[in-house]
């Protein structure tokens, strides 16, 4: 506040004359101001003509109000200077009225003092000796009022010019740390620090008494004694305030009657009468240390007020510039009446301003005469007066709004107070009140009536007869005991402490002539409370004086000490469990990341020490990985496969492999290679190309080489040492396949580039480049080249495949990659020959040998070869190892099994030609190894022969007895394995044509056994003794499956030659049946036609899903595929080509086309651009693509081009999805996506 | 009355600073058998680093095996540990939650003799209010098995100064404070989570597992 003054000049004295009024002014007009002068009204000073000053003008100006005049005085013109006295006089007067109780005056003074300073610096003379110090609120109160005020006591004092303050030592570089002391602790040493006031006035003393012949006192000493009389005082308060309730929870401000108390506007209780106002209420802008005592008890303890306004007593009163006193509420409201500073709300001014009629209206409340001005109800008309102080008691309706009005010159901000008598207040009576609103009003205003009621008290008419107390309000005792206080002077506040109590606290301090010296010491420190408005000398004291009030309390109660003192313990007790428990937790956790570290320490051992094995394990996991169905996972089971030693010298399988890891018998990646390559192989070679091992194998292959390539860059990248398995000392060349560019991939993409490699190199670079490009991230041009790179690969293997198939044909079917699947056509033309090997002898295996030119045992590659004659049957197997996942495989071990048994199948039917020599074949098949046939037997159906040529009379009879098979897959599976060998031999028999007789005998005695049975049996039947199969196998059938009687009978029809109509249709109603029927009864045509050679008959082996040329009245022969009607609803896909399912009408149609046409109708699906179906007999479809010249002929047989266009678009079609179908059947269907 | 209570208070907690000092004790021979163990892995694996070339594969296993057989101990003595720490958590735990209710009925009876004296000092109402404050912490029950809810204390009570180095929960990584849920993925890393930082009001039936251990389930 001082800064700001010290500022500007000019606001500096405008606030002046806003605030208490005039500064240096006075000097000049002294002599006309008089002793009496009307207070200045308020904020009417502005100069009119002020706002036409400049800045710099304003600058040079300083503008004094005087007497509502208004004088402006340059700051260069000279002043004269007044004395001292005559100043003090005035200003300190005029200092009085406004003085505030705390340092507030001082403030105020401070800043009096200021003023002159600057102007007497300006006029170039000093006016320093005004400042010199005036104890504030020291003077005598020289008013001229008449009021009858206790004349104060003239304070007598002296500058000490001796006292020099000490500079504070230096603080410490360290931070301070703060412990709580305890109780005792504090009880030992003292608190109080000295100040330089205290110094001097040791000094002083100290000075008498050495003068005197005494021994002076220590500082410590003055200390300690001091902080003796605070805590004795804080001890004599406390048990003085002890009935005093320190907060009044409902007080209210007794000018606006509101309890609300913000941290902004807080009720401040006057220490003394308990006087409850807001701070704004009765302006007091800044909350005071220690007591606040409103302005009567500051200035007339003693007395009660009356007010000049009103009749009543109590409440916050202000006084007014002519000595006399008035209720704040009462300035407020009179509107004739105002405060001169309105910041402290005092003095009140303007009495005088008020009309005599005021004067004279009577109030309505209190009927009295002549005592106070009133106010009038606020409604036209009504002619009400009221005093402002009754109307709170009464309640009235009394409300003050804010107005923001907007002149001519400017906003400006106006309260607008209305007050309206009890018939007229807004609310009105509650009985016309509008709801609630009205009632909450009147609520609200009720309790301010009772409040009023209670703030205000009647004064006497004659005054002395009555000693109301202000409070009634509060506790009893307090109206009780404030006459007597009041009567004291505020220096009651510092507690007075009893001499006796004074001696018992000098007695541990020796200090010679103690009595006289204890008794200054007392009155300096009361002297210095007072000076602090009774604040005590030690703060902690002070903010601790309400707990200690409180714990004080209950110290009589000796028991309850020692509980509480016991419950200390425990909660002490408890604390200190609490850190415990935090230890542990702590400890704990740190345990828990102990053995986390000590995981992640093995692991980084393991690497530093077999980083290799972490490497190779880590890809044997990625491929163990890549090998979801689990077929390599276990050793083939030899139980399962007997023969198994016979094809493959050195079995492989990843829990070999695993074994052999971890035993560190490998040294690199190639090592796990090697045997990675040799399982795979193995499974090639031992089963043939159609079954889903032979397939998953060359997955996994496919998957598998990446996997190992990556994991042969990552070898070379971290740079192993193959010998040791550790990494090698500084090997870090980084390899950097991923810095190369499009441009690398594309070069390699032109197959110009690659011509200097072989083609096996060629598919390497190729690999490698699609892995590359497989990390790459994944772009446009990404996806584009692996596509490219891809096909490339699929071409460079279509192209090997075919160098190694011609060069096996050279060979006469004796060299064969076990990797790469052999075409069709060379199997089958190599199973002929094998299968004339096989007629000649007698053993198996001895035929096996000669086919198998591999390395793989002699037996095996028998078998495939003979699987290649019946080319057709073997298609459909691979076509349904897609279809029937793994799931269905009986044990993870006999899964190869099943390839094997069907490529004995196959030899088998090579071996005879005739349907029933399939039968018999198929039989025996299904007796080795029952689960294969059951895994493969869904698929059988589905995805029928579409790619080999030659084998097509045979093929729907591997087709039913897969599905046979499946039937019977439960029970046969045991038995299977035991008569693994002797089904070998049946086969071998059967090639020779004697086939039923052996297997008979070994099957029948097997009840689990019941499709191979009947498979013999049939093949039996056809040889001419179809009776005695049947029987075993139906019983058994019967035993093990409903559906499986469905299809012997219709099977054993078949037998025995009859043509039969009704087994198609009983199948139908079961999917997996349905096929069985139609190839028989398609074997039983073509076999009508010609029994013995149905296998060059290529009519005679149509089976779903191949493709014909199918002959319609009236249309030439069309490309056409043949469907099986009985596929299931949603759908089939063969080698994940999806076959369209016939509509239902199609399919009734059925029916009736058979009884016009009297014989078994097959149902075609044309490749035409609609893709119609259509049912045909046997006689007017003709397998397609076997034969070149055939398929020419028939696409010549067209008379129209038109025809023959649409015709030749159907056939490429058809050989679309030919190729299709059997490029599945070449690469992994990931190459197709 | 109360010096029965403190009685039965002071017999439980008499002997908890020996069981915990045996328990540290165990708990550091422990630690110091670790130590060995570690000392002798890493003799070993020098010996395998400078002789592996020399060695047949069979003997690598040999050493590998011994290193891993090393490992395998250190490992069960950490478990072991782990599982001591957890075991001294409990008792103590158990101490002070047999202490707070002791401390809760005091101090019932405390105010109780105060109502009976008269007034009822501030104090009595401060006690009170914490009393009622702490029940209503208290309230949380332990359930089974892992899934107890951690209530922090009623610290209020305690007006315990605030430990830096107090162990930080929860994904917010704050101390603990009002429920808390503990995971039931005993490999947690966290273990306990405040309600509000996992979404939750109240106790949640069955088994809870944290977001992180959720995911970590759901890959599996």
């Amino acid at each position: 506040m001082r800064k700001a003054r010290g500022g500007a000049c000019e606001t500096v004295v405008n606030r002046f004359n806003m605030g208490r009024g005039r500064g240096r002014g006075r000097g000049r007009g002294r002599g006309s101001s008089g002793q009496f002068r009307p207070p200045s009204p308020y904020r009417l000073q502005l100069s009119p003509s002020r706002e036409t000053l400049t800045y710099a003008q304003a600058q040079k100006i300083v503008e004094v109000d005087l007497d509502g005049r208004l004088h402006r005085i340059n700051i260069t013109d000279p002043l004269p200077v007044v004395t001292e006295d005559e100043m003090m006089a005035q200003d300190l007067s005029e200092c009085n009225s406004n003085k505030e109780n705390s340092g507030q005056t001082q403030s105020k003074a401070r800043s009096w003092r200021k003023l002159p300073n600057v102007k007497g610096r300006r006029n170039g003379k000093s006016a320093s000796h005004r400042a010199d110090a005036q104890p504030p609120g020291a003077h005598g109160d020289s008013q001229q009022h008449s009021s009858a005020q206790v004349p104060l006591p003239e304070p007598v004092f002296r500058v000490l010019s001796s006292v020099c303050p000490s500079d504070a030592p230096p603080l410490p570089a360290a931070y301070y740390h703060y412990t709580e002391r305890s109780s005792e602790e504090q009880e030992r040493e003292a608190e109080y620090d000295m100040d330089e006031e205290d110094l001097a006035w040791l000094e002083m003393v100290n000075q008498k008494r050495v003068s005197d012949g005494h021994a002076s006192v220590s500082p410590e000493t003055f200390e300690l004694l001091i902080d003796r009389l605070e805590r004795e005082s804080v001890a004599e308060s406390r048990s003085q305030a002890l009935s005093q309730s320190a907060i009044d929870e409902d007080a209210f401000c007794c000018v606006c009657l509101d309890d609300e108390c913000l941290n902004s506007n807080v009720i401040l209780f006057c220490d003394i009468c308990n006087l409850a106002v807001h701070q704004e209420c009765y302006g007091v802008p800044y909350v005071p240390e220690g007591q606040w005592l409103c302005r009567c008890c500051l200035q007339s303890p003693s007395r009660p007020m009356d007010c000049v306004l009103c009749p009543n007593r109590g409440g916050a009163f202000k006084q007014t510039s002519d000595g006399r006193w008035a209720h704040v509420a009462c300035a407020i409201w009179i509107p004739e009446v105002c405060f001169a500073n309105t910041v402290f709300l005092e003095p009140v001014e303007g009495i005088k301003n008020i009309p005599p009629a005021r004067w004279k209206l009577t109030c309505y409340l209190c009927k009295q005469k002549g005592r106070g001005a009133s106010i009038q109800c606020h409604k036209a008309n009504c002619y009400r007066a009221f005093h402002v102080t009754c109307a709170q008691k009464a309640g009235l309706f009394m409300k003050i709004d804010p107005v923001r009005e907007t002149g001519s010159n400017g906003t400006t901000f106006t309260v607008k107070k209305t007050a309206f008598c009890q018939h007229h207040s807004p609310l009105g009576p509650r009985h016309h009140g509008d709801g609630e609103a009205a009632a909450a009003e009147e609520r609200l205003a009720g309790g301010r009536g009772s409040r009023g009621q209670r703030s205000y008290t009647q004064s006497p008419p004659s005054p002395g007869k009555k000693n109301a107390p202000k409070g009634q309000k509060k506790k009893g005792k307090k109206g009780s005991g404030r006459p007597g206080r009041r009567s004291a002077l505020p220096v009651l506040l510092v507690p007075q402490i009893p001499s006796h109590r004074l001696n018992k606290i000098c007695t541990g301090v020796v200090v010679q002539r103690k009595n006289q010296f204890m008794q200054r010491l007392h009155n300096y420190w009361l002297l210095k409370r007072q000076s602090k408005n009774g604040m005590p000398l030690i703060r902690r004291l002070h903010s601790h004086l309400q707990a200690h009030k409180t714990t004080e309390l209950k110290e009589p109660d000796e028991k309850l000490c020692a509980a509480r003192e016991e419950l200390r313990y425990w909660q002490k007790l408890r604390q200190d469990l609490e850190r415990a428990r935090l230890l542990i937790e702590l400890i704990r956790k740190r345990e828990r990341l102990k053995r986390e570290q000590m995981k992640v320490q093995q692991a980084v051992l393991e690497l530093k020490l077999s980083p290799a094995l972490v490497l190779l394990r880590s890809t044997l996991d990625q491929l163990q990985d890549k090998d979801s169905a689990r077929i390599f996972s276990q050793p083939v089971n030899l139980a399962e496969v007997p023969d198994y030693p016979e094809f493959i010298s050195q079995p492989m399988d990843l829990s070999t492999m695993r074994a052999k890891l971890e035993a560190h018998a490998y040294c690199s990646v190639a090592d796990l290679e090697r045997d990675f390559d040799l399982m795979v192989s193995n499974c090639l070679k031992y089963n043939s190309k159609d079954t889903m091992f032979h397939k998953a194998a060359l997955q996994l292959r496919e998957v598998g080489g990446a996997v190992l390539r990556h994991a042969h860059r990552q070898a070379q990248s971290i740079g192993l040492d193959p010998s040791s398995g550790l990494h090698l000392p500084d090997s870090h060349n980084k390899h950097g396949f991923n810095q190369c560019s499009w441009d690398d991939v594309d070069s390699i993409l032109d197959p110009e580039n690659r011509l200097h490699l072989t083609t096996e190199e060629q598919l390497k670079t190729l690999l490698d480049q699609l892995d590359v490009v497989n990390s790459m991230r994944s772009s446009g041009g990404r996806t584009k080249r692996v596509r490219l790179l891809r096909r490339e690969i699929n071409a460079l293997r279509q192209r090997m495949n075919q160098q190694q198939l011609s060069a096996q044909v050279v060979n006469g079917n004796t060299k064969k990659d076990p990797k790469e699947e052999e075409p069709e056509e060379d199997r089958e033309e190599r199973v002929k020959v094998e299968v004339q090997k096989e007629r000649k002898k007698g053993k198996k295996e001895i035929a096996d040998s000669g086919p198998l030119t591999s390395a793989s045992t002699p037996g095996t590659d028998g078998s495939p070869p003979v699987l290649e004659l019946t080319g057709p049957v073997s298609s459909p197997l691979p076509g349904d190892a897609p279809l029937e996942p793994p799931v269905l495989g009986v044990a993870p071990g006999g899964r190869r099994s099943p390839g094997r048994s069907y490529k004995r199948q196959r030899s088998a039917r090579s071996g005879g030609k005739g349907p029933g020599e399939d039968e018999a074949e198929v039989g025996e098949t299904a007796c080795p190894q029952p689960e294969a046939v059951h895994e493969v037997t869904p698929l059988g159906r589905a995805g029928p022969a579409p790619p080999p040529v030659p084998a097509t009379p045979l093929a729907g009879v591997g087709r039913r007895t897969s599905i046979l098979f499946k039937k019977a897959k439960n029970g046969a599976r045991l038995p299977g394995k035991s008569k693994a060998s002797p089904a070998e031999d049946r086969v071998n028999g059967l090639d020779g044509a004697d086939a039923p007789s052996p297997a008979m005998p070994t099957f029948t005695p097997l009840p689990s056994f019941p499709s191979p049975h009947h498979l013999r049996s049939r093949g039996p039947s056809s040889d001419g003794e179809p009776e005695k199969p049947l029987p075993t196998h139906t019983q058994q059938e019967g035993l093990m499956n409903g559906l499986g009687k469905h299809e012997d009978a219709p099977s054993d029809l078949p037998n025995s030659q009859t043509f039969n109509g009704s087994p198609p249709k009983r199948s139908r109603g079961k999917p997996a049946l349905a096929k069985v029927p139609d190839n028989e009864n398609a074997v039983d045509l073509a076999g009508s036609g010609t029994t013995t050679h149905l296998s060059l008959d290529s009519g005679s082996a149509l089976t779903p899903l191949d493709l014909v040329w199918a002959k319609c009245r009236g249309y030439p022969s069309y490309p056409a595929m043949i469907v099986d009607p009985g596929m299931p609803q949603e759908g089939v896909l063969h080698n994940g080509i999806p076959i369209p399912v016939p509509p239902v009408e199609v399919l009734k149609l059925c029916a009736r086309r058979e009884e016009e046409a009297g014989q078994k109708l097959f149902l075609v699906l044309f490749f035409d651009a609609k893709r119609t179906w259509q049912w045909l007999p046997r006689d007017k479809l003709m397998p397609m693509g076997l034969d070149d010249t055939v398929d020419k002929l028939r696409l010549m047989e067209g008379k129209k081009p038109s025809i023959r266009k649409s015709v030749h678009t159907a056939y490429d079609r058809a050989m679309a999805h030919l190729n299709h179908v059997r490029g599945n059947l070449n690469f992994t269907p990931s190459n197709f996506i | 009355r109360y010096l029965l209570i403190c009685l039965s208070n002071f017999l439980g907690i008499e002997n908890l600073p020996c069981e915990l000092q045996r328990n540290f004790t165990l708990m550091r021979d422990l630690d110091n058998r670790t130590e060995e163990k570690k000392g002798e892995i890493d003799k070993l694996a020098e010996e395998y680093i400078a002789n592996v070339v020399n060695l047949a594969s069979v003997q690598r296993v040999e050493h590998l095996q011994k290193i891993q057989n090393a490992y395998s101990k250190c490992k069960e003595f950490s478990d072991d540990k782990v599982q001591l720490a957890m075991q001294t958590y409990e008792m103590v735990d158990k101490h002070i939650r047999r202490l707070d209710a002791d401390l809760a009925r005091f101090e019932n009876e405390l105010k109780g003799k105060l109502e009976v004296s008269g007034y009822e000092s501030p104090e009595a109402r401060g006690l009170k209010k914490a009393d009622s404050r702490g029940l209503r912490e208290k309230r949380v029950s332990r359930g089974r098995g892992r899934k107890k809810l951690k209530e922090k204390t009623p610290s209020d009570v305690l007006d315990m100064p605030v430990d830096p180095n107090e162990p930080t929960y929860c994904l917010c990584h704050q101390v603990s404070y009002g429920e808390m849920i503990g995971c039931d993925n005993p490999d947690c890393p966290i273990e306990w989570f405040h309600f509000a930082c996992v979404d939750l009001a109240t106790k949640p039936k069955g088994k809870w597992f944290c977001p992180r251990c959720t995911q970590d389930r759901k890959k599996k």
